[in-house]
């Protein structure tokens, strides 16, 4: 009977592992993903610095806010730091970005630098890869009164990539969807 | 003597018979083989004729108009054959048209490209791209946006970009509209992607746009 045990044991293992099993994909192929998924954050860093540059005309800012969100998962959230207070404050990306374009100053300059990759996109026994790339966030806001704001704010983001297809003009695409998660901010530093 | 007379004829009727009968089974059997032939020949004008309309023969035009003609050249006298030769010239008209309206099409798009070129405005899809990221201001990536619109069927046009092809296998990045394509290369201000495939429809308008990255 114990032996039996066993035999189920090992059985029900080999067919989990084989049930679960995907095909390793190609060091390129890999590479691809990597940079692409690169590639959407650096999107991200453009999409915000239009949004808080206050030269944006209101109906722009709300249609890059939309081609922002696009990059997200669902629920994602937005860590924000400043200088003045200790406590980081996490809103839902959509309500970070309109905070963002209303902010009260009458200059505002955004820039990402220093975008790389801290922890590789790896896969997850669901078939995703997760990864985390840290930014690097300079704010300059400014207002005709003289006051001047400037931080550098360095900021991890999780990264998630997954496989999916859809159907265009009656032929299956197969494509790798990017998806940005929680963006966290690990260190905000004067100038 | 006479009883041996009167066996001579009876052997020489008896052969005569055999003869007969022998020549008569021969023939029957040669029609019954021809008959089996012709059916089998029905059988596989039927088979080959129905491949050529449900589509899934994998030949190219040219092949499928020939393997007709060859079937139509055997003349077969069968009423279904025949009806199913009908359907297929049919089929193979309304194919034939529309190749021709796609070549038309293409050569129009050519045209209308060489004529851009020619009078010194933007010289093509490839080029709006360029100057749409490049624009100096977002009037005139907005004026660029709205021309290049115009050599598509409509907004929302699906834009692939192939992210890689290696070994066999193309990955792409999530499929997004051309209007969305455009807006992007005005927002990040950078072309990254060259065009690697073009689908036009009847009017020479882009119905798909396939991208890669350079």
């Amino acid at each position: 009977m114990k032996n039996i045990k066993i035999f189920l044991s090992v059985a029900l293992a080999v067919i989990s592992t084989v049930a679960f099993a995907q095909p390793e994909i190609s060091p390129e192929r890999k590479q691809a993903i990597d940079s692409l998924a690169l590639e959407k954050v650096k999107d991200l860093g453009k999409y915000i610095s239009i949004i808080g540059n206050k030269e944006t005309p209101f109906s722009e800012a709300n249609r890059v806010i939309e081609r922002a969100l696009e990059l997200f998962a669902p629920g994602s959230q937005m860590g924000v730091s400043s200088l003045n207070r200790k406590e980081i404050k996490y809103y839902g990306i959509r309500e970070y970005l309109q905070r963002l374009m209303a902010l009260n100053y009458d200059r505002v300059n955004i820039e990402w630098f220093n975008v790389q990759y801290i922890s590789d996109l790896v896969r997850q026994p669901d078939g995703r890869y997760v990864g985390v790339i840290t930014i690097y966030q300079r704010f300059v806001g400014e207002s005709d009164d003289g006051l001047k704001y400037v931080d550098t704010t360095k900021k991890d983001i999780t990264v998630y990539v997954e496989r999916k297809q859809t159907q265009i003009h009656g032929r299956l695409i197969g494509f790798w969807d990017v998806l940005l998660g929680d963006i966290r901010v690990t260190e905000t530093k004067p100038g | 003597m006479r009883n041996f007379h009167h066996l001579t004829i009876f052997i020489f009727i008896a052969f005569a018979s055999v003869g007969i009968f022998s020549c008569k089974s021969q023939k029957k059997l040669a029609a019954e083989q021809a008959a089996a032939a012709e059916a089998r020949k029905i059988a596989k004008a039927k088979a080959d004729l129905e491949e050529l309309l449900s589509d899934n023969s994998g030949l190219s035009l040219d092949e499928k108009e020939q393997r007709l003609k060859t079937i139509k050249d055997m003349n077969i006298q069968d009423d279904e054959v025949q009806q199913l030769i009908v359907k297929v010239e049919e089929k193979l008209k309304r194919e034939r048209d529309a190749l021709a309206a796609k070549e038309r099409a293409e050569r129009l798009a050519r045209e209308r490209e060489e004529q851009l070129r020619r009078e010194g405005g933007p010289k093509g899809l490839g080029d709006y791209f360029n100057l749409i990221a490049n624009s100096p201001n977002l009037a005139t990536a907005n004026r660029y946006i709205d021309e290049a619109l115009g050599l598509f069927a409509s907004d929302d046009v699906p834009v692939l970009i192939i992210i890689s092809k290696s070994g066999g296998t193309v990955d792409y990045d999530r499929p997004t509209t051309i209007r969305k394509y455009l807006e992007y290369l005005k927002d990040q201000k950078i072309n990254r992607n060259k065009i690697e495939n073009v689908i036009y429809d009847a009017n020479g308008k882009i119905t798909e746009l396939e991208l890669i990255k350079k």
